[in-house]
Formats: C-alpha cells, structure tokens, sequence
C-alpha cells in the first residue's frame, strides 16, 4: 500500500492498557497555566524510566474551563492506578500548587474510579485549609503566599491505551524531521491523544532488553539504527537514511486511530520512503493497530492531517 | 405515562393550604385520578389536591403549577427527585427539606424557602422573604447541602445556621444574614443588612456590594478568591445568570471570625476598583 508514494509497510503498533487522568490546569493568563502544564508534564516521556506518560493535550479558552480562566487541558498515564495517584500527588503538589495564580481541576468528571490527589495535597494548608462543595464536587481551598490555590478533591482515571506507534523512515534527516514535525501538528490539540516525547517525537527508539546488557530493561532498537546497517539484522530499505518515531498515548482506541491516521498521512511527503512500527510480536500488549488497516479505514478518511 | 403533569388552580384562594403532598418523585406511580385525590390541608379540614387544582397527566415527575399559589404552603416539600415548576409565585417553605430533585419558581417564593433542605437545586427568579435556606423551627442546622438561587432579593436570617450548600441572592439582604453559619457559601450580590455572620463558625458570606462588618471579624488581606470565582462562574452557566465581571474578577476584602466561635468562617467583601 502507497500514500503520496510512501510505502506503507504491512505491520502493526502494539500498544498496551494504562491508567489515565485528564488534569485541567487554569491560571490568571494563559502564559502561567502553559507554566504549570509544562512542569506538570515534564520528564514524563516513558514509563521505563519516568514513572509516568504526560503531555499537554490542548490549550482550552475560558469558556471552557471551570473557572473562566484560560487553561491547559493534560493527560497522564501510568501503568496501574495506585502509581498514577502517587504521580499526581507529587506533580500537581511540586508543579501545579508551587505556580503563581494557578487553579487544578478534575478534566474526566465522569469517571467512577476517582483518586483522591486533591484531598492529600490539602494537608500542605497546615491546618489553615478548607473546602468548598460547588456543583456537587468538593475542592480544597489550600493557603499560598499569593492567595489560595484552588485543588478539586478527587480525579477521575480511565483505561489508557499507551505505547501507539509510528516509524517514519526517510531517505535523509532532514526531510524525516520535516515529516515528522507535519505528523506532530496534525495530531496536535485532538482529543484524548497525546505525544509525549520532546516535540512529540522520539529519536531512540528501543528494543525489550538488551543483546549485551542482561540489567537493561530497553536498549536501542539497533534494527531501524542506520548507521549499524552492516553490523546488524537492518530493517530498513537501502534508500533510508533516517528514522523518527511519533509515540502516542490515547484515552481509547478509536482516538488512537484516528490520531495515528492522522499523523501518518500528514508523514507522508516527499523524502520520505516508508512508514512502519514497532511490535513485539503481538506479546507486549493486546492493542494492535495495523497501518495499513487504519490508512483504509474510512472512519478515519477526512481526519485532518 | 404523560410527558408532563400540570396543575392548574381552579379558583384564586380565599385561604392558605398546606399542599406537602406536590412532590413530583411521588407522581411517577400515580394516575391523573390517584394525584387528583391527595389531600392538602386547609386549616384541620383534609381536602383532596383536585378539589383546588385540575390535574392534566400522570406517571410523571415533572410537575408544572399554574396560578396564584402564593397561599399553598409546603409545595415540593421532602422532594427527591423529579422536577417542579411554578408558573407564578410560589407559597411558603417551598421545597423544605427536599433532598434531590430542582424546584424552578417563575416569580416571587414566601417565608423559609428551602429550609432544612440537604440536596437537590432551589431556583427562584423574584424575591423571597425570611429564613431562606435556615434551620427549621428548634433545629441546630439550617440547609444541609444543594442550591437555592434567588434572582432577587431575600428577607432576614438567609441561610441562618446553614451548615453546607450554596446560597446565592441576586439581590439585597435582610438582618441577620448568614447568622451562625457553621459552613457553606452565601453570596450576596446586593447589600448585606446588618448583623451579617454574626456567631458563625466556619463558612462563607461574599458581600458584593456593600456590608458592615462586625468588629468581631479581623481584617486579613485583600486578594482575589478563586472559589468566589469559581461559585460565580457555575452559577452563571448553570443557573443561565448574568454575574457582574466585576465581581468575578474583582479583588474583596478577606476578614476572619466570628472571633466568638472557632473563627474560621470569613467574610469576603467585594472592593470597588
């Protein structure tokens, strides 16, 4: 199968289920709810090493949010429910209630699995804090040296879907950069899909384990490495020369589709030879997304790239 | 099954009725004839609720009222669920003690609305007039939880010895408002009238324009609260009102007390620019 010539190789991503909260985050502008939200979300780009999966899903106007205030909406996902509550409870407490002027609201209020951040971060106020039912949803007034900072007591958490993938392989690093900058955009803002890696792509992709490392949970994943061509089992066509991965963590499976549509048919521009993606053989994770069943869903056909 | 129930008063009434037997939730398993023959009390004589008022439908719970009911007392008394609707002005203790459920009044409510009530929403678009949301007659707390909005304004004692639940009055206040309030919120947009929070605990009493503080409440600071903010801005979307910017930007005026209780209750005054 071809899109604007790209070869769209015949294989799947396999993702696996995760735990995920949605954290609205409101501020007095929008430069100081972005603040938060990139703290909030910092160091957040694999679970292996960081605990947590966290990006910022998209910016909300005021309208939008509980307080009228511009806000930015963000997703977090764990592995299990009891490590997304620790996570919450140490970013939102060290990221979010440290940042001038900022508010911190529940972004999944239907949720029936609630997890109570909110009312452990209440003890920070020493005391002095105390709450305010509005709605029918309770939130922790905690005093701050500029006023209040304003916690909803309880978060809903989700089913994730984590680890959706995308290899875009180019014949030069240039243009795979250019394709997977468009990818990024086009999968920017969609909703309950978000890309955690810098700029929503990552350069090192890995492999399970490691070939000399016994110790090594992930290593490089040497087949799509183009300079280990000749030393290793390459899985890359001679014409490539560079390889970017678009890594995307969903709130379900049809946002994942559609956002992996998305990306990789705004990916396929000129310079680029093929787009893949990474599976272990169907044993890491019961989420499977064939390419080429996804570029001919025609759910997916006129999602804007 | 109809979509909805109405109620339509026969004849203007000479004398109060007490109709506690209103209660939409408890309309789902009725028929036109059973809702026709609940009774209503006028003075000690029991009458039946057709006797005043021609029923229109049944197994439903939203109830629309028809007429000058002014003198019906206990409407939607008790209510936990369902929806009622009051075409005109409503009579006393509307919804006391009413668990769930939204009681919408088209024009003007009598003494001690939503007393005692725990749940549900309260919305009266005219005046009501004393003890809104307090306590029932010997009882320790006033309204326990839910919403009362009054687009307009509200007698003395609102929302007397509250203990949690918001409060919001569009208009001016009487005496005594928020008169030992052991928590929740009471927004005034209006002038507060005097004596306000005096004796309460914890709690809080927004004054959006103008109260005069009791000495018995210290000064803290002046900022902007954010669930000042917050409780303005669910209001306006859920309730359809039209809140000042100015106050749900604006900076007030943060004094703590009642300095003869625990003293965690506040007062936040609203601060013209």
């Amino acid at each position: 199968m071809y899109v604007n010539g790209v070869l769209i190789q015949d294989t799947f991503a396999e993702a696996f289920p995760m735990r995920a909260a949605r954290i609205v985050i409101t501020a007095v502008s929008s430069r100081w709810a972005r603040e938060a939200a990139l703290k909030l979300t910092g160091f957040a780009t694999s679970v292996i090493a960081c605990k947590c999966e966290a990006a910022i899903e998209r910016e909300l106007a005021p309208s939008e949010t509980p307080d009228g205030r511009p806000g930015f909406s963000t997703l977090l996902f764990a592995m299990d429910t009891e490590s997304l509550g620790k996570r919450l409870v140490e970013r939102i407490g060290q990221t979010v209630l440290t940042c001038p002027t900022t508010n911190c609201f529940d972004g999944l209020p239907d949720a029936e699995r609630r997890l109570t951040s909110g009312r452990a971060l209440r003890v920070f106020g020493d005391g002095f804090q105390g709450s305010k039912v509005v709605g029918g949803q309770r939130f922790w007034r905690v005093p701050v040296m500029d006023g209040e900072c304003l916690l909803e007591e309880s978060f809903g958490t989700a089913k994730g879907v984590g680890g959706g993938n995308f290899l875009i392989l180019g014949s030069n690093a240039s243009s795979t950069l250019v394709a997977a900058e468009a990818s990024v955009a086009a999968i920017a803002s969609m909703p309950g899909v978000i890309l955690p890696f810098p700029g929503g792509i990552a350069r090192s992709g890995s492999k399970i384990g490691s070939r000399r490392y016994k110790s090594l949970v992930a290593s490089t994943n040497d087949a799509y490495c183009p300079t280990l061509r000749p030393l290793t089992d390459s899985a890359l066509p001679d014409d490539v020369h560079s390889v970017l991965e678009i890594v995307l963590d969903s709130l379900d499976e049809a946002s994942m589709r559609r956002a992996m549509y998305a990306g990789m048919a705004a990916a396929c521009v000129p310079g680029v030879r093929a787009i893949s993606a990474g599976n272990y053989g169907g044993k890491l994770g019961p989420h499977h997304f064939a390419l080429r069943e996804i570029m001919s869903e025609s759910a997916n056909v006129g999602v804007q790239p | 099954m109809t979509e909805h129930i109405t109620l339509t008063l026969r004849a203007p009434l000479e004398e109060s009725i007490e109709a506690t037997s209103v209660v939409p939730d408890r309309f789902a398993s009725l028929s036109e004839r059973d809702i026709a023959a609940l009774p209503v009390w006028c003075g000690r004589k029991q009458q039946a609720l057709g006797e005043f008022f021609a029923v229109d439908g049944g197994h439903s719970t939203d109830v629309r009222v028809i007429g000058d009911v002014r003198r019906v007392a206990e409407m939607g008394a008790g209510m936990a669920g369902g929806r009622l609707v009051i075409e005109a002005a409503a009579g006393d203790r509307l919804g006391l003690g009413m668990t769930a459920g939204h009681v919408d009044v088209l024009g003007a409510a009598g003494h001690d609305a939503g007393v005692g009530m725990s749940g549900g929403s309260l919305h009266i678009r005219g005046d009501v007039r004393d003890r809104v949301g307090a306590a029932l007659p010997g009882a320790a707390r006033g309204m326990t939880g839910g919403e009362i909005v009054v687009e307009g304004a509200a007698g003395t004692d609102a929302g007397a010895r509250m203990r949690r639940g918001l409060l919001f009055i569009g208009g001016d206040t009487g005496d005594r408002t928020a008169r030992g309030i052991i928590a929740g919120t009471v927004i005034v947009i209006g002038r507060v009238g005097a004596e306000p929070a005096h004796g309460s605990k914890r709690g809080t009493l927004v004054a959006g324009d103008g109260i005069e503080v009791p000495v018995t409440y210290r000064y803290a600071c002046d900022y902007e609260p954010p669930h000042v903010r917050l409780a303005l801005t669910y209001l306006g979307r859920r309730y359809g009102l039209s809140i000042y910017a100015r106050l749900v930007d604006g900076r007030y005026r943060r004094y703590c007390g009642d300095a003869g209780t625990v003293a965690k209750g506040e007062i936040l005054e609203w601060l013209p620019e």
